[in-house]
């Protein structure tokens, strides 16, 4: 394999993004390479059968379709919320606390998965839209009404904890709101901490969860997340990693 | 008097439109075929690949200006296509054992033969045995072809958290998802 360009680097090359040193280097290595010469026959094939099948005008059709569609499930969902959501207090620290007796999600994906590494999961969902799972380092927006819902695996760490931090950089410790960090659940797979978060307010949320293999004071942990919050600059997107020990995944949200 | 008139300044408006237009048409042009192809490859089903593909382009659309920022707009939008089919799978409750039972309707992907071509077939049977993280780094690095590094910066982890996910995907599929 090494002898080859990676897939991805001729897909790059293919699509023109590919830096100039490196798409010289890599187009004379499919000159004289049948693998990677056929591998970028085949992405060309793709497009052309692509453009073949659907044409532009078509193609610009279904996107303004689908912009529609967007629009009209975020009206849809407002004027739904509108009929049924009691009206939200909003915490100075533009988040509430919503415990359900019945959660608001469930686990829909099986969960028959092995031991394996740690993993943090935060999930959207309660509103009309379908649930989903946010990609970490990926701004999410929320709907009107969504709640979101944190789960963990522990792998072997001891202990989890979760804050969120707005754009002007107040800080709410989430999971526990004091004290240190709750020790995790016994057992493999995904456990949801309790209850779920609906964000008030505009604008961003960061939503950090953190796993560690001993407890951690929420006070240092705030301040860490400050810490983190002025080195990026006052941007919630280039907020680096807390500067505290154990693993954390943080997710951009834009709330509503 | 004679001389030359004043040319009338005319004022073509749309001009942000025309901009849209030939920015969708960079998508189509650049990127249909690939971000199709995962659809397909995911969804394996021809409309709502479509359907998905729309959604994916819609949102490269409404988040123009930070697109056109993108060091690889093709690295973006693989990865908004791979999260957007596998949130589908997922929020549509999918039967996934039956899910990959189906018939494929769409072209397996692959470059590097008949060997890659089985390599991706496992790796989608796999995924619904594991997590969204490790569902998506088995994707970009199995299927895309991408390196540990290059899925640990699109994921945001580290090498070892990344290695460490595919390994766990590996113990589940056998050597030939080994990670090299």
């Amino acid at each position: 394999m090494s002898a080859h360009e990676s897939e991805w680097t001729l897909r790059r090359l293919h699509a023109g993004e590919l830096p100039a040193p490196d798409a010289a280097r890599a187009r004379s290595h499919a000159a004289g390479c049948a693998p990677c010469a056929e591998a970028l026959k085949r992405f060309a094939q793709v497009q052309s059968q692509f453009e073949a099948h659907l044409p532009f005008e078509h193609f610009e059709a279904g996107i303004e379709q689908a912009l529609e569609r967007q629009r009209a499930e975020d009206r849809a969902r407002a004027k739904a919320r509108s009929r049924w959501v009691a009206p939200v207090v909003s915490l100075a620290a533009s988040v509430l606390l919503v415990v359900l007796a019945r959660p608001l999600m469930h686990t829909g994906a099986p969960s028959n998965r092995l031991k394996g590494g740690a993993v943090a999961e935060l999930r959207i969902g309660g509103g009309e839209a379908p649930q989903r799972v946010v990609d970490a380092n990926l701004r999410e927006a929320l709907r009107p009404g969504e709640r979101v819902r944190l789960g963990y695996t522990a792998d072997t760490h001891r202990y989890v904890a979760a804050l969120s931090i707005d754009a002007t950089g107040e800080v709410t410790a989430l999971y526990p709101d004091a004290g240190e960090s709750l020790p995790v659940e016994a057992g493999d797979g995904m456990h949801w901490l309790p209850g779920s978060l609906e964000f008030t307010g505009t604008g961003a949320e960061r939503v950090v969860v953190l796993l560690s293999d001993a407890p951690l004071d929420m006070d240092a942990l705030r301040d860490a997340a400050r810490r983190a919050y002025a080195v990026s600059g006052r941007d919630l997107d280039l907020m680096p990693a807390l500067d505290v020990p154990g693993e954390q995944t943080q997710w951009t949200l834009l709330k509503p | 008097m004679t001389g030359t008139s004043q040319p009338i300044l005319r004022v073509i408006e749309g001009g942000a439109s025309q901009d849209r237009r030939a920015f969708l048409r960079e998508l189509y042009s650049k990127y249909g075929g690939s971000v199709q192809e995962r659809c397909r490859y995911l969804l394996k089903d021809a409309i709502k690949a479509e359907d998905a593909m729309q959604d994916v382009f819609a949102r490269a659309l409404s988040h123009s200006e930070s697109f056109r920022a993108e060091a690889s707009p093709l690295t973006w939008l693989m990865k908004i296509a791979t999260h957007q089919c596998l949130n589908q799978l997922r929020s549509e409750g999918a039967a996934w054992r039956r899910w990959f039972e189906r018939d494929a309707a769409a072209r397996p992907e692959g470059h590097g033969g008949p060997e890659a071509m089985e390599t991706r077939v496992l790796v989608r049977r796999l995924l619904a045995r594991v997590d969204a993280e490790t569902q998506a780094a088995a994707i970009h690095y199995h299927v895309d072809g991408m390196t540990l590094e290059e899925v640990a910066a699109l994921l945001g982890r580290s090498v070892p958290t990344v290695r460490k996910r595919l390994e766990h995907f590996a113990t589940l599929g056998g050597e030939e998802l080994r990670v090299r």
